[in-house]
């Protein structure tokens, strides 16, 4: 099934779906966004990237088997924490290639899905990491950790 | 200490309280961390981000499993990897001290049981909530995810970090009213100074009825009225009334109480300090309802499932 591998099942787990969820919700609800029975790996470009709050979204045209292809929407973060982590605009440019892993949403019918490990194609994350506590510690595998970075 | 031209303490600027601290005290722990206890919650933190965020993902990888994943760092089994969240690198010190909860009163850090009185009026609530789906309608949904109010009590009163990212404020204080702008999201709390007519009771805004005076540098405000629908931590009765109080401690530190007095809720008062730190970057602005996927992918979530248990129960 080409570069699209979805997984997903809809199962007895989604009965508890429908069961009353506590009236305090402390974040928005990814279980009642996305399907955990449904995991997902996309690989595609980039078409279109949206820095909106609450949380953003990349576009990516995937390529199907058949030789079409069909645009999914990936939810990242909020942008806010984006862009103070670091991940500026250029970091995400329209025909970049990306490979991404999730949870589709629970409609089906829609190709959208959480965005749970965004990579390039060769495996590198797109931001950097802390901006450090500036606590001494072990500099042998901070800076072995620091130099895996990724390109933004 | 900055002062503004009247002579009070200027509290004004961009402020962060995203903090390793709990708002609760962990089992067994002191009330002060020790610099070791400290190293491992801050180093351990930094080490697990950058594993987390700055290791290469294999390009091969596989989906994640089905059921969601077990990492416990997770709230919810389908959360993002660590480059979405901003929980904060520090622990909180007050007054020097490294502290092990945000609450500080009673004096073993925890939150007081509420009363039979209130928990029975949760159950009614949470009762009535159930002859509803959860999912039948918009104005069933949480606060947070309709952009109305902040996620958690990050606008409050009284303002908490939620844990998770966007636990920014901006003050702007002028000599009769002190305006809060909470990131998270978007929510907007004009404070007034004085001792004004407060609103009759049946008049509830949405973080309540702020007034606000000040006791020598410290600036104290009062909140009342609270939006029925805010319900703190799910028990507020009417009465609820909080109190915060604002002290400039240096350049780069403002020093946030707050006291939560609700008899009806909690038999004695209970509250906390929580730093608030000198954020030298803007606030981005945080315009929900123009992105909102999300309120709608649930809603047809809800309604794309209840279609295939249509078209299950049918063949």
């Amino acid at each position: 099934m080409g570069r699209r591998l979805i997984y997903g099942t809809i199962s007895a787990g989604v009965m508890g779906l429908l069961a009353f969820a506590a009236p305090v919700v402390a974040h928005h609800a990814f279980g009642a966004e996305f399907d955990a029975d449904a995991p997902i790996r996309l690989q595609g470009t980039i078409v279109r990237v949206e820095w909106v709050n609450p949380h953003s979204w990349i576009h990516i045209d995937v390529p199907n088997a058949d030789g079409t292809s069909e645009v999914w929407m990936v939810e990242g973060g909020t942008p806010n924490v984006l862009l103070r982590r670091g991940l500026q605009r250029e970091c995400l440019q329209i025909g970049m290639e990306l490979i991404v892993d999730g949870y589709q949403a629970k409609d089906h019918s829609l190709p959208r899905a959480n965005g749970r490990d965004v990579t390039f194609t060769d495996g590198t994350r797109f931001f950097m990491g802390s901006s450090g506590t500036g606590a001494p510690q072990d500099g042998a595998e901070r800076q072995s950790l620091e130099a895996g970075r990724g390109r933004c | 200490m900055p002062r503004t031209p009247d002579g009070h303490p200027d509290l004004q600027g961009s402020w962060t309280n995203e903090t390793l601290t709990p708002l609760q005290r962990p089992a067994g722990q002191g009330a002060v961390l020790s610099p070791d206890e400290v190293a491992a919650i801050e180093l351990g933190r930094e080490e697990y981000l950058l594993e987390t965020t700055a290791i290469a993902s294999d390009p091969n990888r596989p989906p994640p499993d089905p059921g969601g994943t077990d990492d416990p760092t997770c709230i919810e089994s389908l959360c993002y990897n660590e480059v979405y969240t901003q929980r904060g690198e520090r622990v909180a010190i007050v007054n020097g001290a490294p502290r092990s909860s945000l609450v500080t009163e009673p004096p073993d850090g925890r939150i007081p049981e509420a009363t039979p009185e209130a928990q029975a009026e949760l159950e009614r609530y949470t009762a009535n909530r159930a002859k509803f789906g959860e999912y039948d309608h918009p104005e069933l949904r949480p606060l947070g995810e309709r952009c109305i109010m902040s996620f958690g009590t990050s606008a409050g009163p009284p303002m908490l970090p939620n844990g998770w990212y966007n636990n920014n404020y901006i003050i702007v204080q002028t000599a009769d009213h002190v305006m809060i702008l909470a990131e998270m999201v978007h929510d907007t709390r004009i404070i007034r100074i004085g001792d004004g007519p407060r609103l009759p009771p049946d008049v509830r805004p949405w973080m309540g009825d702020s007034w606000g005076r000040w006791e020598g540098d410290t600036l104290v405000v009062e909140t009342t009225n609270f939006h029925p629908l805010q319900r703190f931590r799910g028990y507020a009765s009417d009465n609820m009334e909080v109190i915060e109080r604002f002290s400039r401690v240096d350049e780069n530190n403002l020093l946030y109480e707050f006291t939560i007095d609700d008899p009806a809720t909690y038999a004695q008062p209970w509250g906390g300090q929580v730093p608030f730190v000198q954020l030298n970057e803007q606030i981005y602005e945080y315009a929900c309802h123009e992105g909102n996927y999300s309120l709608t992918n649930i809603l047809s979530g809800a309604r794309y499932q209840e279609a295939l248990y249509d078209y299950e129960d049918t063949n």
